[in-house]
């Protein structure tokens, strides 16, 4: 009996000794996630409730409910529309992104003399498409396609679209380029992910004899889909964590103003985040229904 | 005769087989046995990609041409990418205005400590999370993953508090302290690239080691860094070159003294055109005076990691598949 048990605490004692080992690995990086994430994060989830203001004494706190979220989305009548034209703007780069860095990705999977060499080339972007620069690139213009004046494409677009629609679009037109930047990563994940199709495949399909077109549609396409998935989640966090988003400026703007206040603000930002979470949860929904039945959701 | 014209029949027919093989390789080498590996297709190919590839670099020539011109040609229409005169003064004010020396000097203490310390912890993390058995380990994965999505405006104002109280604003030990607890800049990010490398090792070696009496610390450094070197190189790259470059996170927590080139960019700008603040929204960019020098000064500021990448570009480029990431 007595052994039994000094048998099963050896065993506990083993087990206890096994975790600590993975909680001391963690340990870094938990104290961490307490001090610089779950804490600010709590403490402005705080404040979106509160009306804030910052005193000599440090922050006075009133609680107001949901008041700051009802006065943002009624009162302000700034916030709303470019949260909205925001989405639009992005629902609109999200798929331009994708079908660029797929098509992309299609021709470097080719072989031709210097393909190492064109892959570092649409790498390269990622190298400084963050930061100051590019919005020095941005003001200058310098990421529009070349045949937009050519074209006339302003007056086209004006002729079809109304006012506001015509207008975001010349304004992504207007930034194509550099918006294309932001498929570096893209197209390096496409690229792994051709090669976890298998030739034999292709070479079956084809002394069966489908068409590289037909073999394209359906082997390709339905093998990339979770690769798809995989990029849209991936893109869709990079523009909406993109510091310059005029979303972002507009809380920051509001943050350190004497009339809204930190609370106000942390507000905004949270319904933000929700609606970020939301288009994630689409996306990861659709993934996980266009890849169900196949077995190949990893 | 017969012999002869039947001679000449043979001939011909030899002739006509060879012609038609020629032809048939011809065919072969330029259309292909399948439509995708034959010259045309390769050309077509070829071409295609050197039209985007041009779309997709002319902004940086643009830069440079931009910033290798005087004022005389920046106005005068007639000239396009190619300068009349290379012009180096506009390096020079930049180098002044940036004082270059100096602000490489405190990218560099962020990019490459920050870095070392991101690789290190990230590392440490991602080994946990892939191979040692605690409880609770799904839900940390998951904290970590929305510690990847959560916007940065939501957490900036208490974060600018917490470094306040400890002092730390306007020096490096904002970026460098949360890189060592593994929240780094895109750390979340990393730490999924060494959990993926780490599931894709084979388990055998660790358990050889463990039967030796390997303890966990000697078994992490002694094998698993090492083989996870690949892996850690490709960390390290992106955690510099993104640190390098890194302006908003720096602009709100480092505005004097302590200061990356990002930031002494805009400020070198505002110097420039004068008591003008800098608002991108109204183009102050077609200002022909500064522009020359802020070209120049985005110039020397991507020129670091450029040269990087040209150096170790294999292992940015094929990182990705090597880590494991897409599997």
């Amino acid at each position: 009996m007595s052994g039994k048990t000094s048998r099963r605490r050896q065993l506990l004692q083993f087990r206890w000794k096994e975790y600590g080992m993975g909680y001391l690995f963690m340990l870094p990086w938990m104290i961490g996630f307490v001090a610089f994430v779950a804490f600010p994060i709590g403490w402005s989830l705080w404040n979106s409730f509160n009306q804030v203001f910052i005193t000599s004494e440090g922050f006075k706190y009133t609680w107001v409910g949901l008041s700051n979220f009802r006065r943002m989305l009624v009162e302000n009548n700034a916030y709303p529309i470019i949260l909205i034209t925001y989405l639009q703007e992005v629902l609109l780069i999200i798929p331009l992104i994708l079908i660029f860095s797929f098509f992309v990705s299609l021709l470097l999977n080719e072989k031709f003399p210097g393909r190492g060499w064109m892959r570092a080339l649409f790498f390269l972007p990622v190298i400084f498409a963050t930061g100051q620069v590019i919005m020095e690139l941005f003001v200058q213009g310098a990421g529009e396609l070349p045949f937009m004046e050519q074209y006339n494409l302003d007056v086209i677009l004006r002729q079809y679209f109304n006012e506001s629609t015509a207008n975001m679009l010349l304004g992504i037109l207007g930034k194509a380029v550099i918006i294309l930047w932001y498929s570096g990563v893209q197209i390096l994940i496409f690229i792994a992910g051709f090669q976890t199709i298998p030739k034999t495949v292709y070479e079956a399909v084809r002394v069966d004899g489908a068409s590289p077109w037909e073999s394209f549609w359906k082997i390709t396409f339905p093998g990339m889909l979770p690769f798809i998935g995989l990029n849209a989640v991936y893109t869709i966090v990079d523009l909406f964590t993109f510091p310059f988003n005029p979303v972002l400026e507009i809380v920051r703007n509001n943050m350190f103003s004497p009339t809204t206040g930190y609370g106000y603000a942390s507000a905004m930002a949270w319904l933000y985040f929700a609606i970020v979470l939301v288009l994630l949860g689409i996306t990861l929904w659709l993934t996980y229904r266009a890849t169900k039945g196949r077995g190949e959701l990893r | 005769m017969k012999l002869e014209e039947a001679y000449k029949q043979v001939k011909l027919d030899i002739a006509e087989t060879l012609a038609h093989r020629k032809t048939q390789k011809l065919k072969m080498t330029v259309l292909g046995q399948n439509v995708k590996d034959g010259m045309i297709a390769k050309l077509v190919i070829f071409a295609l990609l050197m039209v985007i590839a041009f779309l997709y670099v002319k902004p940086i020539l643009y830069m440079i041409s931009t910033s290798l011109k005087s004022v005389a040609d920046m106005i005068d229409p007639v000239v396009g990418l190619i300068p009349r005169e290379l012009n180096l003064a506009n390096y020079a004010d930049a180098w002044k205005g940036l004082k270059y020396p100096e602000g490489f000097l405190d990218t560099m203490t962020i990019a490459l400590v920050g870095s070392v310390f991101q690789v290190f912890t990230c590392a440490l993390t991602g080994y946990a999370l892939a191979r040692l058995k605690f409880p609770g380990k799904n839900l940390m994965f998951f904290l970590i993953l929305v510690a990847f999505l959560v916007p940065p405006q939501l957490t900036i104002v208490p974060l600018y508090m917490i470094y306040s109280e400890l002092g730390w604003i306007n020096t490096p030990f904002v970026f460098l302290v949360p890189a060592l607890f593994g929240q780094g800049l895109r750390g979340a990010l990393f730490i999924i690239i060494f959990r993926q490398f780490f599931l894709s090792q084979p388990k055998a070696l660790e358990e050889a080691a463990k039967i030796d009496g390997a303890s966990a610390f000697r078994l992490f450094f002694r094998i698993m860094m090492p083989l996870a070197a690949g892996a850690c190189l490709v960390v390290f790259l992106f955690s510099f070159v993104w640190y390098w470059n890194m302006s908003y996170e720096a602009a709100l927590f480092l505005s004097k003294d302590f200061t990356p080139l990002s930031l002494r960019l805009s400020s070198m700008q505002m110097e420039l055109i004068g008591n003008k603040a800098l608002d991108y929204s109204a183009g102050v960019g077609q200002d022909p005076i500064s522009e020359g020098p802020r070209m120049a000064g985005a110039f020397l500021i991507i020129f670091p990691p450029l040269l990087v990448y040209l150096i170790a570009q294999r292992w940015f480029t094929e990182g990705i598949e090597r880590t494991g990431l897409v599997e």
